[in-house]
């Protein structure tokens, strides 16, 4: 067995990883395993959140034609792995930024939503969410108020977005691609 | 197309002189025979090896359906909008291979390609549900589990089913499928009452996703050939793929469509993303590593299946959909599975229930 094979056998022993995931990602070209093994070991990639990182990288590269060490090595990817930070806000990150490599328009779409809701400036006693994978077309606005008179005021808020029309971009944005 | 052959005949006791079967054994005597009594599965058979759901589709197996063949397309599921289709199956499995086949998890454990024989119950039950309805159209389809016509030539059901719907006054049938399979259609007289249906994807992705089918350029021959013999047609834009090159390929495959054939004879046209539950995706994944399928953005919906994301989705719908407007611009169209919001946000309302959708289909043809 080569240095790679073993290594991997190694960390799929310590990650109790299943045989279908270890023999998916032994299937990968020598230099596509190595490259993605000092990531796994970086992030700690259990068993489930490998099998996530296997998916994505296969499909980008279905889609795009290009290999996996290639997506691995993009600034994107290598820029948080070079950040300190936690363990899991490393990883995190890392997989926000494969997931925009992965799902572009999606990933693009949330941004502007987030950006329209920030927009709106409505206080830490407002939340407006939307709904995940933006799949539906209904908003969540939440209200947290300790009075009346706080309900009012924020329903005066809402009301005026809504005449200036920033709420109602909100909802556009749902399906605007 | 390649027509199909098996690698194995096997006949349920009792089934050794039906009518099919006798036809099949004459067209294709080298074929090994087997007569296996009834829970054959556990008599022993050889286990298939490797890919046994490929295997599965070269063993074909005669038995009898000894449940109802008429059932509600199983599209009607809760949550999203249908148009009141009605199923009736003679085979079940498919000797074609597309890479996002639902077959492949539906009948996962299948291990044979089946063929019914009693086709006079499956009209029987079709004449005693339609007869006492009188009123009501119905619009029945053999495509659910196979495709209506790829084994036409070998099982010539087509010579039961167009005759017994063409002396029908509500009820249309609709014969769906993916091949060029065809010649036999040509010497019947549907009389209005039969829908040829192709579904269509670009021609890059049948070539390399819908392995065994016909080719787009011989479905759309044939399909002009149909439609020259008398029947109507039907489009399906379903599954709707989404890849890099989506809004060329199917600009082309419409343009194509309405320059050969004649859009005052299409019957309906439907649209309907790619949708795959989880274990399917796993599937697809291990049976074809190379597809390209499972790279568009994806993601999870209300009723756990896989779809591109409602936004994207939507744009593919408005976008192909003013195509088709424009090409055809009388040709009733709906969705397959979809939400009423996306109804909405594509058609521009919500049918009020599923007979709705139906009453728009079939009011054109009636």
């Amino acid at each position: 067995m080569s240095g790679i094979a073993n290594s991997l056998v190694t960390y799929a022993r310590e990650k109790h990883l299943s045989t279908p995931t270890l023999q998916r990602w032994q299937s990968w070209s020598e230099e596509d395993q190595a490259a993605l093994l000092p990531i796994a070991r970086e992030l700690q990639l259990n068993e489930n959140q490998l099998r996530d990182f296997l998916d994505w990288l296969e499909e980008i590269v279905a889609r795009d034609g290009v290999t996996i060490r290639g997506v691995l090595g993009r600034p994107e990817l290598q820029h948080p792995l070079e950040t300190k930070l936690s363990r899991n806000d490393k990883l995190k990150a890392v997989k926000d930024a494969l997931r925009k490599l992965r799902y572009p328009r999606l990933s693009q779409l949330e941004d502007d939503l987030r950006a329209a809701i920030k927009a709106l400036d409505l206080g830490n006693r407002v939340r407006v969410s939307f709904p995940a994978a933006l799949e539906g077309n209904e908003i969540t606005i939440e209200i947290k108020a300790r009075t009346s008179e706080e309900v009012r005021d924020t329903v005066l808020q809402l009301q005026q977005k809504l005449e200036d029309g920033s709420l109602q971009r909100v909802f556009d944005l749902l399906d605007e691609i | 197309m390649k027509l199909y052959q098996p690698n194995e005949i096997l006949i349920e006791q009792g089934e050794e002189n039906a009518p099919v079967v006798q036809r099949v054994r004459a067209r294709l005597p080298h074929v090994p025979v087997r007569i296996v009594e009834r829970g054959w599965e556990r008599d022993g058979l050889p286990p298939l090896e490797g890919d046994t759901f490929s295997a599965g589709k070269k063993r074909l197996l005669f038995t009898r359906q000894r449940s109802t063949f008429l059932e509600h397309c199983p599209a009607g599921t809760s949550g999203l909008v249908c148009c009141n289709y009605l199923v009736v199956s003679l085979i079940s499995n498919c000797p074609m291979d597309c890479s996002y086949c639902f077959l492949q998890e539906y009948l996962a454990n299948n291990p044979t390609l089946k063929v019914y024989t009693n086709v006079d119950d499956l009209l029987s039950q079709v004449a005693t549900a339609i007869d006492r309805h009188p009123s009501q159209q119905f619009r029945i389809g053999t495509g659910e589990l196979s495709d209506s016509l790829a084994l036409d030539p070998l099982l010539g059901f087509s010579a039961h089913l167009v005759p017994f719907f063409a002396e029908r006054k509500n009820a249309l049938l609709e014969l769906k499928t993916k091949t060029d399979c065809i010649d036999a259609l040509l010497t019947l007289d549907p009389k209005d009452r039969v829908v040829v249906a192709w579904s269509m994807t670009p021609p890059d992705i049948v070539n390399t996703e819908e392995h065994g089918t016909a080719s787009f350029a011989a479905r759309l021959a044939a399909a002009q050939r149909v439609q020259e013999a008398g029947y109507r047609l039907g489009f399906h834009f379903d599954p709707l793929i989404e890849y890099p090159d989506w809004e060329r390929g199917y600009y082309e495959v419409i343009s194509r469509i309405f320059s050969t054939i004649d859009p005052q004879r299409v019957a309906w046209v439907s649209l309907g993303s790619l949708r795959m539950t989880p274990a399917l995706r796993s599937t697809v994944r291990r049976r074809f590593p190379q597809t390209r399928i499972l790279s568009g953005e994806q993601v999870v919906c209300a009723d756990g299946k896989w779809r591109t994301f409602q936004a994207l989705r939507v744009k593919m719908y408005r976008t192909i959909l003013g195509w088709l407007k424009e090409a055809a611009p009388h040709v009733p169209h709906y969705m397959c599975m979809e939400t009423a919001a996306v109804w909405e946000k594509v058609i521009g309302y919500t049918p009020s229930c599923d007979k709705d959708v139906a009453r728009t289909l079939i009011g054109g043809i009636g």
